[in-house]
């Protein structure tokens, strides 16, 4: 069932995501690797990355602030927020407060997560 | 805790009084029904001027008005809509079409809610009055039409006004019941509250032991005033002595 499995590829956005594709872009050009291997590469990124987030995260983090704008189309929640502020804490982290004027969220709804349940929040900074 | 009876004449006289203007807005109005939205600014701009114009005739009884709280409208669009470009395109907008066959879109001012169907038809929730019932309804037909569709304004209807209001006064709500027994429905293990079905005006009161009274199923603010005068002679009689 897990190989089957398609996953979602917005973490190639983060900033992993994009250091890992712009490393892999580097070796194809160097012709160190194939693109094939390559796009294997962020097939196991995409996998890994929501397996991690699923299981290996303990920590929690809360986002309060000015709900500017949200969408619900096709089980894709979109939440624009105004001036949040997130709190994160955790085992072994001191609580800590991030700022931004302006924030994206995208939640999807998670593949094997219980019917009903979204995870899969990606957030980007608008500044 | 009779203290707060004042005599009706000196009360009733600081309630500002504007006549049949109301009634006149209403046949203006309606001429005006089926014209199309042009300029956005004919849209937002022009209903605020309605507001100042229609303020209702207000008939109080020991100085207490009942409060709208909520009016229920029907628009028209008279256009097919396609929910999944609505949804992707406007903001604020839910559409689950799994759950529910309509887009819920929000404003925030007036702060209402609507629900759009495919077949054109809408429905406006959640505004305090008549005039920003229509301005919202006019809102979500100019948010339509600029996602492209040709959505017209068309049989504006108010369904529904809810008003609210406080006696101020514990009510004996088992002798209500009993003494007007062919409109009311009291039974507590259900709803704390009476259901009063009043026949003329055509509205229906919820009637609860601490004082405080809704109205609704009225289609004009006068039937809920016009309720409540008439249930407040009634409640007297049943005024609960601590």
């Amino acid at each position: 069932m897990s190989s089957g499995q398609s996953y979602y590829e917005f973490y190639r956005g983060s900033s992993i995501g994009t250091a890992l594709t712009d490393a892999l872009d580097e070796l194809i050009t160097q012709g160190d690797i194939p693109p094939q291997l390559a796009m294997r590469v962020l097939q196991q990124f995409d996998k890994s990355l929501t397996e991690c987030l699923q299981k290996g995260v303990k920590n929690k983090t809360t986002v309060k602030g000015h709900l500017a704008t949200y969408r619900l189309c096709d089980d894709v929640w979109t939440f624009v927020i105004k001036d949040p502020q997130f709190k994160m804490e955790g085992a072994g982290i001191a609580a800590e407060t991030v700022t931004a004027p302006k924030i994206k969220i995208v939640a999807c709804k998670s593949g094997d997560a219980p019917e009903g349940k979204k995870s899969g929040a990606k957030s980007n900074d608008f500044n | 805790m009779s203290g707060l009876a004042l005599p009706t004449a000196s009360s009733s006289a600081s309630i500002p009084k504007a006549g049949s203007s109301s009634q006149a807005n209403g046949n203006g109005q309606i001429l005006r029904d089926d014209e199309r939205l042009e300029g956005e600014g004919e849209v937002l701009k022009r209903a605020p001027a309605k507001a100042i114009s229609s303020v209702p005739e207000i008939t109080s009884v020991q100085g207490l008005v009942p409060t709208l709280q909520n009016i229920v409208a029907t628009v028209n669009l008279e256009c097919r809509l396609d929910l999944k470009t609505i949804a992707l395109h406007a903001r604020n907008a839910e559409y689950n079409p799994k759950r529910f066959a309509a887009v819920v879109m929000r404003i925030r001012d007036p702060k209402t809610t609507a629900l759009i169907f495919a077949s054109g038809k809408m429905v406006v929730t959640g505004a305090k009055s008549e005039d920003d019932s229509r301005l919202a309804s006019r809102k979500y037909a100019r948010i339509i039409q600029k996602l492209g569709f040709d959505a017209r304004f068309a049989e504006f209807k108010i369904q529904n006004i809810v008003g609210s209001c406080d006696v101020k006064f514990p009510i004996r709500l088992e002798g209500l019941a009993f003494s007007h027994g062919a409109f009311s429905s009291y039974e507590p293990e259900l709803f704390p509250g009476l259901i009063y079905r009043m026949m003329k005006p055509k509205v229906v009161l919820l009637i609860f032991v601490s004082g405080k009274i809704v109205l609704t199923g009225a289609k004009v603010r006068e039937e809920i005033y016009m309720a409540f005068n008439q249930i407040y002679s009634v409640l007297v009689e049943f005024r609960k002595e601590a």
